[in-house]
């Protein structure tokens, strides 16, 4: 195993990305991507529009296939089916015909968890999301930020390897998100998941993450990684969050 | 519940208009044949039909049954042929829709088949069947089979791509993914194909009996012709008619309880 480029860490490596090329026809969209993520650490991805956001999480959950280079999780080449992998998506995922809880119940549903497993699983999740109460009603009769809440929950819910979210906030109101985001974090700190998170959002980017890759134009490369050591919870006006906000803002300003 | 549903309140105008068109129609009707305008030997007033279908409860004569006995043979044989129809091609469509190897052996079969008319089955039906019960029921089935086929199929189609996604991602086989994701996205498409079918199957009934019966409402209709009788022609096509939009009204019926228990 290579030395780690990116993140001399003391922590376990969990996910390794190694030299990770894109190509759409002639269209280079990712080039040669290195990084890795430790065991229980909270990503996050900032990088400007179009540049490969969501192609990097398709590639790294082998949605679609990569031109070059591998994902490992745990040494091995990342593969969904036997890899515990999570990905919520930029828009809504619920499927209408479910109620809540069986939509939380439906990635657990899926990779053949027992039933006893699956409903105490699903009672703790919805509690931890608070969606107790509504779990009855259908996807519909809820409000959007639920909805969200619900494929945020269904991804906890299989305690994956990875979980990978592409700007699952990024169409709700910044109340809201504020509100999301402490959520998630709580998720994270309570089930120790390893998270990527992407974000055009660098105040939501800094909020949430203990690391920070900031990605380049196209053909994208990793630009810059910034470390967050900040103390939780967190503060937005705190200076020091600030300034390491100012920082990510001005590596992007050169985009 | 999240969204009430809003009654609007139809005007007295919206009420009475359909009822005056009916009205109008038959009154119209009846005069052209009182009327002579159209000869009585081609056309049958709506009270001569009337009075005649009266008749027809209790007598046989002169085509052999009374009108509940056609109506009965007429609707055993469409329900059989409709029932095999979705039995067969809702599940062939479904898993069309989603399977690639499905798809490539049964679609271009599908694609000769289907623009052959049911009727021009016909004649290879009665060297098969002869005139009982059996051919018939595969005259209809033809009929309903395919728009069960295409409706399934394309109700699969429509399924989220996204959704599917999001269900590879936690490593679903395909099998899941056809039973979770497709099948549920299809039920509207299938329900659409429960009416669809049942017209298509009741009027490829008629079709059939046509040239091949010696029982049911088509057969009530040919022997109007050949007894020269425009009375029993027109009794035998409202009958046709009624019973197809009453069956209509019960699928409706059904439906609608379906899908309020499984999707909202
Ligand atoms: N299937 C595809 N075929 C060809 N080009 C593609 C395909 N998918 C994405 N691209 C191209 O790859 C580039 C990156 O797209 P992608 O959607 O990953 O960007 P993104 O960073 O997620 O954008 P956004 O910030 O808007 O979400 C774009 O220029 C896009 O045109
Ligand atoms: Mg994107």
């Amino acid at each position: 195993m290579q030395v780690a480029a990116l993140k001399p860490d003391t922590k376990q490596v969990k996910i390794e990305v190694k030299n990770l090329t894109k190509r759409f026809g002639d269209l280079l969209v990712l080039n040669r991507i290195n990084f890795h993520v430790a065991q229980g650490e909270f990503l996050a991805i900032v990088g400007p529009t179009g540049c490969g956001k969501t192609t990097f999480l398709n590639c790294l959950s082998k949605l679609i296939p990569t031109s070059e280079g591998n994902i490992f999780i745990d040494g091995e080449v990342a593969d969904p089916k036997r890899h515990n992998i999570s990905f919520v998506f930029q828009e809504p995922t619920c499927l209408p015909w479910r109620t809540v809880r069986q939509n939380v119940a439906y990635g657990m549903q899926i990779k053949g968890f027992p039933a006893a497993k699956i409903n105490e699983r699903v009672d703790f999740m919805l509690d931890l999301v608070g969606l107790t109460e509504t779990q009855s009603l259908y996807p519909n009769q809820v409000s959007a930020s639920m909805v969200q809440r619900i494929t945020v929950a269904r991804a906890f819910a299989v305690d994956p390897d990875l979980l990978l979210m592409d700007e699952p906030y990024g169409q709700l109101d910044v109340k809201l998100r504020y509100y999301l985001e402490d959520e998630l974090v709580k998720l994270w700190q309570t089930l120790k998941s390893t998270v990527i998170f992407v974000t055009h959002n660098i105040e939501e980017a800094v909020y949430v993450a203990e690391r920070i890759l900031v990605l380049s134009n196209k053909p994208t490369n990793i630009k810059a990684e910034v470390n967050v050591d900040l103390p939780r919870p967190r503060s937005l006006i705190d200076p020091d969050f600030v300034a390491i906000r100012k920082h990510v803002t001005e590596l992007i300003r050169w985009w | 519940m999240a969204y009430e549903e809003v009654k609007v309140k139809k005007p007295l105008s919206l009420i009475l208009l359909p009822i005056l068109s009916v009205l109008t129609f038959f009154v119209v009707w009846e005069l052209m044949v009182q009327l002579d305008v159209v000869p009585k030997t081609m056309l049958a007033a709506p009270t001569q039909v009337g009075s005649l279908f009266v008749t027809k409860l209790s007598d046989p004569n002169p085509d052999g049954a009374t009108i509940f006995i056609h109506a009965w043979v007429s609707a055993q044989e469409a329900f059989i042929g409709y029932l095999l129809a979705l039995g067969i091609g809702l599940p062939l469509g479904l898993f069309m829709g989603w399977f690639g190897v499905v798809r490539g052996i049964a679609r271009p079969l599908f694609e000769l088949i289907r623009p052959i008319p049911p009727i021009a089955w016909i004649p290879l039906t009665i060297f098969w069947f002869g005139i009982g019960l059996g051919g018939k029921v595969f005259i209809i089935w033809l009929g309903g089979v395919v728009p069960c086929v295409i409706n399934a199929f394309v109700g699969v189609r429509m399924t989220n791509p996204t959704l599917i996604q999001m269900a590879r991602t936690y490593g679903a086989s395909d099998w899941q993914i056809f039973k979770t994701l497709c099948v549920p996205s299809a039920l509207p498409m299938v329900f659409g194909a429960l009416q669809i079918a049942l017209a298509c199957c009741w009027t490829n009934l008629v079709g059939a009996e046509l040239l091949a019966a010696d029982q049911g409402l088509g057969y009530l209709i040919t022997m109007g012709r050949r007894l020269a009788l425009p009375d029993l022609v027109v009794l035998g096509m409202v009958s046709v008619g009624l019973a197809g939009a009453a069956i209509g009204v019960l699928i409706d019926y059904v439906e609608r309880r379906l899908l309020a228990g499984i999707r909202r």
